[in-house]
């Protein structure tokens, strides 16, 4: 109990002074996961549109795999993710191993499935006839989307609220595929882990706090803009 | 415009939704699309809107194929049965539908005022659309279709969702409506006085072929055959191998040519005068047996003969 003091009391200290390093670390998960989610925002909800609306055969099969795409373990994605960056593998040309742009790949493929999983049930909730009543209108395949967009949009911003939680709250990728290399890819999430191991737990607990305050602040900006949308 | 089925198949899994190898909708006219439940009414509208693909044949707008919803949209305007509405006004939302037809701001606003008042929901334009009650939000989904004064207007069921007294009143409304905004007019309906009184012409289909098309009176004073008789409404009644169909209202009671078999339950003799009571067709039938006849017993089937009018005869 009393390491969680410290903890608490080293973190408001490192905040009140602004310190450096801290405001790094939060800084690049900010980009980090803020990239990621809106990369799988773009992909995420057309797909989830595609899987509500299509008629296609295997489609409740490709709804399964989105389902469990959601609960994937962050660390296989990052396993599977270093195995084709890694120098040696398919992409390797790329160099994007040990990198930013390497990790939001990663949260991408993890937080993609949460996007379309969520948008497709916010989609579906939507009265059947409406995309009909669009087509009859004559609206375009986009603009289609865009206004079931808006219709659903309570259900489609909690689909990016899971989306940046699942990005902004995982560990294993980002340390299998950044490599947690302090001034380049540590990452709030990964900085934990290596003030733990450290023994330094008063900085863990200072990480953590930032890690909710930020998740937090995301969070209420998308409930406020949700609850307004009723 | 015009609207033509070519050799039309359309299937839903293995069953037969609609096989119709000719059917016009002339243009001008407004056309009833009469059947019972599944017999495709719906699947031709939306076969004409193009929201539906055909396995074979063609549907054609004024001449053009109609393949997709893209195709029939600047021509083709569809009520749904399901009022749906998105969020916004009512305002807002018959200014979306008018705004897909590339009207400017003064000739959409126009069009808006004529056509809720005439639909009679000027009061609810700046209302949340989704907030309405069945018989409002029915009447707005009426008002959009109609004020795109599109060149064929599609309308699934019209008068669902109004209560007794707004379909009196929306009935005899809707004539000058489908005039001033409507051009070519094809609606299901499952009602025959419906259809007879807003309908020049009648398709009727059932299990997803045309039994009959034609003028709406003729169709009516003539069914092609006794299930379609039976579906306007027309007492059927059958006599060994005869069949005779009755327009409703039209048996009388007293002697004449009109025969139909009962099933006998009793016979009951009163005073002299000898009656049996039966069924005919599920409908019990009070009979007076004449006395120089063989009285018949329960069980039996007897020949009864009545007055009729308006008589339709099937071999």
């Amino acid at each position: 109990m009393e390491a969680l003091w410290d903890g608490l009391r080293e973190a408001l200290r490192l905040i009140a002074h602004g310190d450096a390093t801290l405001r790094a670390v939060a800084l690049r998960t900010l980009v980090v996961s803020g990239v990621a989610t809106l990369i799988a925002a773009f992909v995420g909800i057309p797909v989830g549109y595609w899987l509500a609306r299509g008629r296609f055969r295997g489609r409740t099969l490709v709804l399964g795999l989105v389902n469990t795409g959601m609960g994937m373990p962050p660390v296989v994605v990052g396993l599977v993710v270093w195995l084709m960056l890694v120098r040696s593998g398919p992409f390797g040309d790329f160099e994007l191993v040990y990198t930013k742009r390497g990790m939001v790949i990663a949260q991408v493929i993890i937080a993609t499935p949460l996007v379309a999983g969520f948008a497709a049930a916010a989609f579906q909730s939507l009265p059947s006839e409406l995309p009909d009543l669009l087509a009859t209108l004559g609206a375009s395949k986009f603009r289609t989307l865009w206004l079931l967009g808006r219709e659903a949009r309570i259900g489609l911003l909690v689909a990016f609220m899971a989306g940046f939680g699942g990005a902004i709250s995982e560990v294993g990728a980002s340390m299998v595929v950044g490599g947690n290399l302090q001034n380049s890819t540590r990452v709030l999430t990964t900085a934990i882990v290596t003030e733990t191991s450290r023994g330094k737990n008063d900085v863990a607990i200072a990480y953590g706090i930032v890690l909710l305050a930020i998740a937090f602040a995301v969070n209420l900006i998308f409930t406020t803009l949700q609850q307004r949308s009723r | 415009m015009d609207v033509r089925f070519d050799e039309v198949l359309f299937r839903r899994g293995k069953r037969t939704v609609l096989d119709v190898p000719a059917m016009e909708f002339a243009s001008g006219r407004v056309t009833a699309l009469l059947g019972p439940n599944g017999s495709g009414k719906t699947t031709a509208l939306r076969l004409i809107a193009g929201l539906e693909r055909l396995h074979s044949g063609r549907v054609t707008v004024g001449g053009t194929e109609v393949r997709s919803a893209a195709d029939a949209a600047p021509n083709v305007a569809l009520a749904f049965q399901r009022a749906v509405m998105l969020r916004g006004s009512v305002r807002h939302n018959l200014d979306l539908a008018l705004r897909f037809r590339d009207l400017d701001l003064t000739r959409r606003q126009v069009r808006i005022e004529a056509v809720s008042n005439a639909c009679a929901f000027g009061h609810l334009l700046d209302r949340e659309a989704r907030s309405l009650s069945g018989g409002e939000g029915q009447r707005v989904n009426l008002g959009r279709a109609l004020a795109l004064q599109a060149s064929v207007t599609l309308l699934d069921e019209p008068l669902a969702g109004f209560d007794a007294e707004a379909r009196r009143e929306m009935t005899l409304r809707l004539p000058g409506l489908l005039r001033q905004f409507g051009s070519t007019v094809i609606f299901v309906t499952h009602d025959r006085d419906e259809a007879l009184r807003l309908a020049e012409d009648v398709v009727v289909l059932r299990e997803g072929r045309v039994v009959a098309k034609g003028e709406a009176a003729t169709i009516f004073a003539q069914p092609p055959d006794a299930e379609t008789a039976a579906y306007f409404g027309y007492t059927v009644m059958r006599c060994g191998d005869r069949t005779t169909a009755i327009a409703p209202g039209g048996l009388r009671l007293g002697e004449g040519d009109v025969c139909f078999d009962v099933l006998v339950e009793r016979v009951l003799s009163v005073s002299g005068v000898v009656e049996g009571v039966g069924s005919h067709a599920g409908a019990q039938i009070l009979f007076r047996i004449d006395p120089s006849q063989l009285t018949p017993a329960p069980g039996d089937v007897a020949v009864v003969s009545s007055e009729a009018r308006s008589v339709v005869r099937f071999s």
